[in-house]
């Protein structure tokens, strides 16, 4: 007699070492997008400033360092 | 089923705190972490209180120690050689006080998200932002990982061996450390070479220092370091590019993450932090005293990155046994930090692009990962074999590059922990938030002023 052919399990987990896990440290949970913050113009304004001014520095670091080579 | 409500942070709604339903898709990263998770618990289950700190110690002593890599240490035996016992030392003890501040906050906001540092910037504050931060860091990581191949390759010099060598043991060390799929195992190797930055403190026990001297220093700051103004900034910018970085940032969130730190542990993350930034400290000013020693004998000319630098130097005043410690300490400093900032450049592509980014998957799982980790390995072992390139400059400029971009990447860390949605009672303290905004400002300053100074006097705007 031949058997019904059977749906594939998932591999058997271990309940006790998945129990160890909180449910946001899942990889699952990990992708879950977080809402975007809410900055206000002036936040983003001096964000923005914070950037350049940075980036202008850095762009001097760079020149000095290559005219100096 | 009971069900306890408590705030974990995730949007600091009083979410339930229940264990992971079955029903969730799960990975192999998943059942990775919880066999870590799961020795965590049964030692905190026991009250096994070394055991269990030995379970959760790793991202903060690396991070630490990773900084203390081969181009900061030369730094500091170069400060040391210039200005003897004085000012640097304590400072040196001043940077990794701030470093410890930001680091904390670093551990803090991954084991209460879960997430690293990129990724959290792209959700909450944009894609653009994101991608700044991941572009600042890939271009800093590089320029630092060719400085330390440099260093691994002035401490093979002193054994006589040259820059394919280093390029080679830099590299293999990469493939090594992530081949087992296992975030325990990487940090467990790195941590195993990281035991090696005691021998810059070592060094310095045999070159016999001065306790006087040394005891002076440290309570007085003084004898403040001479020199010109520009000089000096380059000296505070460095120093202070030595202990606070993006990468570190990036690194210390991520591996939090990785390692799957929860708000229950941050009393041993904070411990973690807290002994890196000690041994760090107590290691770098070894190298500074070990420097020192050739304070008269021309240590301020010694070229610590043309040939064997430092560590010949300190054979010829100290002994072999003094220069081959050094020798062995740069080669263990510019190993370590190359897994480490390897590892930071991985974890912020792949939480950028949205991909898999953890050691605890399989190769074949997440690509581009691991590819990111070998790829910024082999371009800057590929960069130390071109002849010609100047190596001390890039090197010398690492750090201070570093300090220049680092201000953005701190103030959008100050905003994540913050963040009451997102980290809920774990968010920064007034305190907190006072010590993180002087290192900000000193931070900025110093790098700004150091690089705004050196284009003036590079174009002759001033004299």
């Amino acid at each position: 007699m031949r058997s019904e052919p059977r749906t594939p399990q998932p591999p058997a987990l271990d309940e006790e070492l998945f129990m160890a896990l909180e449910r946001d440290q899942l990889v699952a949970g990990r992708h879950r997008a977080l809402a975007p913050a809410r900055l206000s113009a002036r936040a983003r304004g001096a964000l923005w400033a914070l950037r350049i001014f940075v980036l202008l520095v850095g762009a001097m670091v760079i020149y000095t360092f290559f005219a100096q080579l | 089923m009971s069900v306890t409500f408590e705030e974990t942070g995730e949007f600091a709604l009083p979410l339930p705190r229940h264990p992971a339903q079955p029903a969730d898709e799960l990975t192999g990263e998943d059942l990775a972490r919880s066999r870590d998770r799961a020795r965590v618990l049964a030692a905190r289950g026991r009250s096994s209180r070394w055991f269990l700190l030995w379970l959760l110690v790793g991202p903060g002593i690396l991070a630490m120690l990773g900084e203390n890599d081969g181009p900061s240490m030369i730094s500091y035996a170069a400060t040391g050689a210039a200005y003897g016992l004085g000012f640097f030392l304590p400072f040196i003890i001043v940077t990794f006080a701030m470093a410890i501040v930001c680091q904390e906050m670093c551990m803090r906001v991954g084991a209460v998200t879960h997430r690293g540092y990129g990724q959290l910037v792209i959700e909450r504050y944009g894609r653009a932002w994101g991608w700044l931060a991941a572009g600042d860091l890939v271009f800093t990581n590089l320029v630092t990982l060719i400085a330390e191949f440099v260093a691994i390759r002035v401490g093979l010099a002193f054994f006589n061996l040259g820059a394919g060598v280093a390029a080679l043991l830099g590299v293999a060390l990469v493939l090594m450390a992530q081949s087992g799929g296992r975030y325990w195992r990487w940090e467990r190797i790195v941590l195993g070479l990281a035991v090696f930055n005691g021998l810059f403190l070592l060094s310095a026990v045999l070159v016999k220092p001065s306790a006087g001297h040394i005891a002076h220093a440290f309570l007085t700051f003084a004898p403040l370091p001479h020199g010109g103004f520009n000089e000096i900034l380059l000296l505070l910018a460095s120093t202070i590019g030595a202990t606070v970085t993006p990468w570190m940032i990036f690194f210390q969130q991520s591996a939090s993450a990785d390692k799957g730190l929860t708000p229950g542990d941050l009393t041993h993350g904070r411990i973690d932090t807290v002994i890196g930034g000690v041994l760090a400290a107590v290691f770098g000013c070894g190298a500074l005293v070990a420097g020192a020693a050739l304070l008269g004998h021309g240590g301020a000319s010694v070229d610590g990155l043309a040939g064997a630098g430092f560590p010949e130097a300190l054979r010829r005043v100290d002994g072999n046994a003094v220069g081959a410690l050094f020798a062995l300490g740069l080669i263990e400093a510019g190993a370590v930090a190359i897994l480490t900032i390897s590892a930071s450049t991985g974890y912020a592509i792949g939480e950028c692009t949205g991909a898999s980014s953890s050691f605890n998957r399989s190769l074949a799982e997440a690509r581009s990962f691991y590819s990111a980790n070998v790829l910024v390995a082999v371009i800057a072992a590929a960069v130390i074999l071109i002849p010609g390139v100047p190596l001390l400059s890039i090197a010398l400029n690492a750090n201070v590059l570093a300090t220049v971009l680092l201000p953005v990447t701190l103030v959008f860390m100050v905003m994540l922990a913050n963040d009451r949605q997102l980290m809920g009672r774990f968010r920064n303290g007034r305190a907190t938030n006072l010590a993180v905004g002087v290192t900000v400002a000193v931070v900025a300053v110093c790098g700004a002023a150091y690089g705004i100074d050196s284009f003036l006097l590079q174009v002759h705007l001033i004299g």
